[in-house]
């Protein structure tokens, strides 16, 4: 990407992955309640460690506190928020409206995403909307922020700096639609992208090799996907419950043999499977960072939100840059 | 409710077509296989004046056209009839059913001139039939074997062609001791003439007029009427290679023969007689000579000894005609003592013209096939003296026709002979769906015992092999059959049904193939439209009879797969529906059964080995499963519905294991709760 | 065609209790063909019924009939006296025969007997899936001829989201991706290129969007004398 070009939000996140930085992205997970206070003490912990923290929308389709409050409490601590939005629970209108109060309060980092379908969330009978689709959210963005305009054509009074993401699944099939659907993600006007988790480097670095063969890269910021692993059984939940994560049986393998080094204790054995998980993710993250257009990272630490620091900091990734 | 048939659903299954009297075998076998042996016979009665003779001798040629041969072996159809004729009586004997009183003659008494004469008392005629030997039956009785045939089975049909008024008069030869003037005088307004073929065939070849060269008829008409034996030590040599050289065989082995030596011109595969008919022969230990010419018969002191015969080149020429050529230098010396001949028969007809009745260039009766007259006014011709040699079956067929004729002429109306059309092959799929069940043998008297006497050898199936084999029929042409204007085009039937009968024609109309339909029954219980009717008996009749059997306010019912009514027994007093396979149960047959009070209703199924279709059982669960749901959904706690898999022989104690099937049910039950 | 199953005997127990005397009324077109409203649905749910009926001693009463269809006032003529001389109908039809009924037959309590589940087809003996959902604009042509619409379970119209395995949907594994049969599709089609357009939102107003659908054909209008 060129230097020269204008920003487009301004936001922390772009401003680093403009200046070139390998970006560090994590996930804020809400709560099914009304207290800002975990939001607010992971934001503290994890900002200086962070470049931008996604707070989840509603995720696995299980109601929690919605990602613009999340973002304006994490705006309050001065971390730089990102939101995510799904298509799954909102109409146009809705999410429109939603997008320019987020603006109004200085939220400028947006990851539209399709959502887990709501069959697997607590409310299995709610009608998905599904209005739009997670490619015309992105364009929806793109068009209120370029062009100044709603939907249906009217005009969008005051600033609009967003900087506009996207997910992609380099493990979903069909394998040689994915970069397709990331090239029609990016022409939709994606910024940059936040990956499923990486476990399969090798298919990974295959599957960038295809965005770099048309020059996606150069279009958009890849953040590779980490989700640190604490445990066995954690992984094999992944690999058979989770939609969309390919965890490897390898993996599985590993972390069991590392508890196993805990014998029989429950203790033991949660700490030596918490080692080997930072170990594993320690080492994707160094692989993933040589590929070739990666230019971040974006770690899900699902209920383990205190591991990024660690994580950041042996990675040899702290301090973040900061960018003017 | 209007109906359309395809053309093929009104084609006779193949052995009924094949069959020359049309005999509705599908029909007998399946009342065999349901146990009811009686309507067996009265089908058989139906068409076949002579079901003793038939279920005996028959050459049955419905057995090479079995559909069931052509994925599996044949049902055999001649040792059924046997089952339907030794079970299913007594019947009151065959009645009139209309009375037009002329008076016909028959003059000739086998199996044509019978046929024609119980046909036309039947139709109320005054029949007289002349027999020139002493005893009724003609061929049958003078040239079968008795050990194919004992002869008071023979007296049991023609008892009952006399019960129809049929005047059977032995010892009167036409030409003899009637004449056709005399017939006429005496008020006989048609005369038919099924004279036979009464004369063996000789031969031409040196020292055949020898002594100790007998004529087969003359020699088997001795042994049958006479009890004529051999003198002791002989060796006979028989020529020829047909059922008639093979009887001649077996009868001469049978009459105190030391050995018997068959020669003919015909290679084994050739051979005219039949294929079961040579294999038993050899069975008894016949020495088969094959494709071998006499040359000549050494005489010796005026004794045969050797008959001297060359190899032969071909039996037939290149046209397919009969027309033997030899290796002149190649011979060889059969030794023996005696020497039938069994090469042929012939008719004898030389006297007919003083009678007034005309023979063709070729000194044969003269007769028109399609009227079946002869060239004097009133008299007919039918039988194996205008046909030539053939089963006795044909010549049955061949005197049906003739008293059609006859009647026809008699009303001064023309007849038309319609040939019957059999329903088309089995398609590949549907035979290869066909489920192969084993063809039981049927049992013969063992070869040692039955060469020392004429004792019948064919002991024929008990009634139990009878209704095993019985129920491997397939039913050819009388399963489902499409109503086609309730038809809603839902398909379901193509889906269910197990050997893809079902097809979609032109402009999307379903056709459930008549001719290819295995009568299983498994679409008629699924159609939603109840578009699908059912040909076959005791399928279309289950509500009525479910009415019946439920009257007096029962409460309990059993529904059984029919196939098993043979073995059932201590069901009098419980309330009784056989179905022809479960297959064709209906989920609103069980639900009529609650209505109607039963609180305990059981489907009771063969054992899964045991049935000839696929699936039929499965679909008789599920749809006991949806009556139990819908029960259960009425609130009707008291009901309980019961299915239940039994071995052929457990039906024997039925009411045993239905208590036993509500006792477990109840403790299954209780294990839930 | 239109898909229907039949509603819990509870649930048309519960309905029926203000009536005596019920019409079960099939229809022989779409529910006759998914088996629910054929003249063997129709006999089986009555005798369900008057069994439920006789043990509960309601002496209730019921008749049964099939039309072609119940979508056609003209066909509805031939039940008449049946739907007149009952206390209420209880129809085997799809919503759109039951409507039908119930707007010929303004003083006859109309009861369903029947969910109206969707348009599809039966993929095999027993199983019913959906195969559009009517949205009055047809976009399959960019999809290979199959509907994303009526057959991805978040409707998405630009390729499959990541939920995307081995040809299997996300939310069941017994359900296929249709992502991933439009994409075998497109690409046996050799017409990959044009899933790499992106499909534009779409306007909604030919489906849900405007209330109750309705369309004309002039061509085929008759002007009523005297009418608006």
């Amino acid at each position: 990407m060129a230097e020269s070009q204008p920003l487009k939000s301004g936001s922390n996140l772009e401003k680093v992955l403009a200046a070139g930085h390998l970006a560090v992205t994590a996930e804020v997970g809400p709560p099914k309640g009304t207290s800002p206070e975990g939001i607010r003490e992971k934001g503290a912990k994890l900002k200086d460690y962070t470049d931008a923290l996604n707070i989840t929308d509603n995720q696995t389709a299980i109601v929690r506190l919605c990602s613009l409050a999340g973002c304006a409490v994490l705006k309050q601590v001065g971390a730089d928020p990102l939101m995510q939005i799904v298509c799954r629970d909102r109409n146009r209108l809705a999410i429109q409206a939603d997008v320019l109060g987020a603006v109004a309060l200085g939220i400028k980092n947006f990851l539209c995403l399709s959502g887990d379908h709501q069959k697997f969330g607590n409310h299995p009978n709610a009608k998905g909307v599904y209005d739009l689709d997670s490619t015309q959210l992105i364009a929806t963005l793109r068009q209120m922020r370029d062009d100044k305009k709603f939907i249906c054509g009217d005009d969008v009074s005051g600033d609009t700096p967003m900087f506009i993401g996207a997910a992609a699944n380099p493990y979903a099939d069909p394998f040689e639609f994915r970069v397709i659907r990331l090239a029609k993600k990016v022409k939709a006007g994606a910024d940059f992208i936040q990956t499923q988790a990486v476990y399969d480097v090798d298919k990974f670095a295959r599957y960038m090799e295809l965005v770099c063969d048309m020059g996606l890269d150069k279009q958009t910021h890849i953040l590779a996907g980490i989700i640190p692993v604490r445990a066995s059984g954690m992984a094999r939940y992944m690999q058979t419950s989770v939609p969309g994560v390919a965890v490897p049986q390898s993996l599985i393998d590993r972390m069991k043999a590392a508890e196993d080094k805990g014998g029989e204790d429950r203790k033991q054995r949660g700490e030596h499977g918490r080692e080997e998980g930072i170990n594993i993710s320690l080492e994707l993250i160094e692989q993933v960072r040589q590929i070739p257009g990666v230019h971040g990272i974006h770690i899900m630490a699902v209920n383990w939100e205190d591991i990024v620091p660690v994580l950041v900091e042996k990675a040899g990734l702290y301090p973040r840059p900061h960018v003017e | 409710m209007s109906t359309v048939l395809t053309q093929q659903s009104t084609a006779m299954p193949p052995c009924q077509a094949t069959c020359p009297i049309n005999q509705d075998v599908r029909g007998y076998l399946a009342a065999i296989a349901t146990g009811d042996f009686r309507r067996s016979l009265e089908l058989v009665r139906e068409t076949n004046p002579l079901p003793t003779i038939c279920a005996t001798i028959c050459a049955h040629p419905c057995e090479s056209e079995c559909r069931r041969g052509q994925a599996d072996k044949p049902l055999s159809i001649r040792a059924l009839k046997r089952v339907a004729v030794e079970n299913g009586g007594p019947l009151a004997p065959p009645s009139r059913v209309s009375s037009r009183g002329q008076k016909v003659a028959i003059i000739g008494s086998g199996p044509a001139g019978l046929t024609a004469a119980h046909d036309l008392a039947r139709m109320g005629h005054r029949v007289t039939v002349f027999e020139k030997d002493a005893a009724p039956g003609g061929a049958i009785m003078s040239y079968i074997p008795l050990y194919r045939l004992p002869r008071e089975l023979v007296a049991r049909d023609i008892d009952n062609i006399r019960a129809l008024g049929v005047d059977i008069q032995t010892g009167k030869a036409l030409g003899q001791d009637i004449t056709l003037d005399e017939l006429r005088q005496q008020g006989y307004e048609a005369v038919l003439l099924s004279l036979g073929l009464p004369v063996s065939r000789g031969l031409n070849i040196p020292g055949v007029d020898g002594e100790g060269v007998l004529l087969t008829l003359s020699f088997l008409k001795a042994v049958n009427y006479e009890g004529y034996r051999l003198p002791p030590d002989k060796t006979v040599i028989v020529i020829g290679g047909g059922n008639v050289a093979i009887d001649t065989a077996r009868s001469a082995l049978r009459a105190g023969a030391k050995a018997v030596k068959m020669v003919c011109l015909e290679a084994p595969d050739e051979m005219p007689a039949y294929p079961w008919e040579i294999e038993e022969a050899a069975e008894e230990g016949i020495e088969m000579n094959c494709s071998w010419g006499p040359k000549q018969i050494v005489v010796q002191d005026g004794r045969v000894t050797v008959l001297e015969c060359m190899a032969v080149k071909s039996v037939f020429d290149e046209q397919g005609r009969f027309n033997p050529s030899f290796h002149d230098d190649r011979c060889t010396l059969i030794e023996g003592d005696i020497v039938i001949l069994a090469i042929g028969q012939a008719s004898d007809v030389a006297w007919l013209p003083q009678q007034g009745v005309a023979l063709n260039e070729r000194g044969q009766l003269a007769y028109d096939p399609a009227t079946m007259a002869t060239g004097k006014e009133g008299v007919f011709a039918c039988g194996e003296v205008v046909q030539g040699p053939g089963s006795a079956v044909r010549a049955m067929s061949h005197g049906r026709q003739a008293a059609l004729a006859v009647d026809a002429y008699l009303r001064h109306e023309t007849v038309a002979f319609e040939e019957p059309f059999p329903l088309s092959q089995l398609d590949e799929r549907v035979k290869s769906e066909v489920k192969g069940v084993d063809r039981q043998a049927v049992p013969l008297l063992e070869v040692s015992r039955r060469v020392t006497c004429f004792d019948h050898v064919d002991l024929g199936y008990t009634p139990e092999t009878g209704v095993k084999e019985a129920r491997r029929c397939l039913n050819c042409g009388n399963g489902a059959q499409l109503i086609a204007d309730k038809c809603v085009a839902c398909l379901t039937c193509v889906r269910v049904c197990p050997y893809g009968v079902p097809v979609v024609r032109e402009a999307g109309e379903v056709d459930i193939r008549a001719d290819q339909c295995q009568a299983c029954g498994i679409c008629v219980g699924e159609c939603p439209a109840n578009a699908i009717a059912f040909r076959m008996a005791g399928v279309e009749d289950i509500p009525q009879r479910l009415e019946a059997a439920l009257a007096g306010g029962k409460k309990e019912v059993v529904f059984y797969c029919s196939y098993n009514t043979f073995y059932l027994r201590g069901a009098d007093t419980l309330a009784t529906v056989g179905i022809p396979c479960l297959g064709k149960i209906d989920v609103k047959h069980l639900l009529q059964a609650v209505a109607l009070g039963a609180e305990r209703v059981f489907l009771v199924g063969c054992a899964d080995a045991d049935c000839p279709y696929h699936r039929t059982l499965d679909w008789a669960h599920r749809r006991i499963d949806t009556a139990r749901t819908v029960v259960q959904q009425a609130g009707l706690s008291g009901v309980t519905l019961h299915m239940l898999h039994l071995e052929p022989q457990q039906f024997a104690a039925l009411p045993q294991h239905l208590s036993q099937a509500v006792q477990e049910a109840a403790h299954s039950e209780e294990q839930n709760d | 065609m239109i898909k229907a199953k039949h509603k819990s005997i509870a649930s048309i127990g519960d309905m029926l209790a203000p009536y005596r005397r019920v019409l079960v009324l099939g229809c022989n077109t779409c529910t006759a063909v998914c088996l629910a409203g054929g003249e063997k649905e129709v006999s089986l749910l009555a005798s369900t019924l008057r069994l439920r009926s006789t043990i509960n001693g309601q002496k209730k009463e019921f008749l049964e009939f099939v039309v072609q269809r119940q979508c056609e006032p003209e066909f509805l003529e031939e039940a008449k006296g049946l739907i007149q001389g009952a206390d209420a109908v209880l129809s085997l039809a799809c919503g759109v025969g039951m409507n039908c009924m119930a707007e010929n037959f303004p003083d006859k309590p109309l009861l369903p007997g029947n969910d109206t589940t969707f348009l599809g087809l039966s993929t095999e003996l027993g199983l019913f899936t959906e195969r559009c959902v009517a949205c009055g604009d047809c976009l399959i042509h960019l999809t290979g001829g199959l509907c994303p619409l009526a057959r991805c379970a978040k409707r998405l119209l630009n390729g499959p989201c990541g939920g995307s395995e081995e040809g299997r949907c996300e939310i069941s594994k017994d359900v296929p991706c249709i992502w991933q049969m439009i994409y075998d599709r497109m690409k046996a089609l050799g017409q990959l290129d044009r899933l790499s357009e992106i499909v534009p939102t779409r306007e909604w107003s030919m489906n849900d969007a405007q209330g109750p659908r309705s369309f004309v054909r002039e061509d085929l209008r008759v002007q009523v004398a005297g009418g608006g």
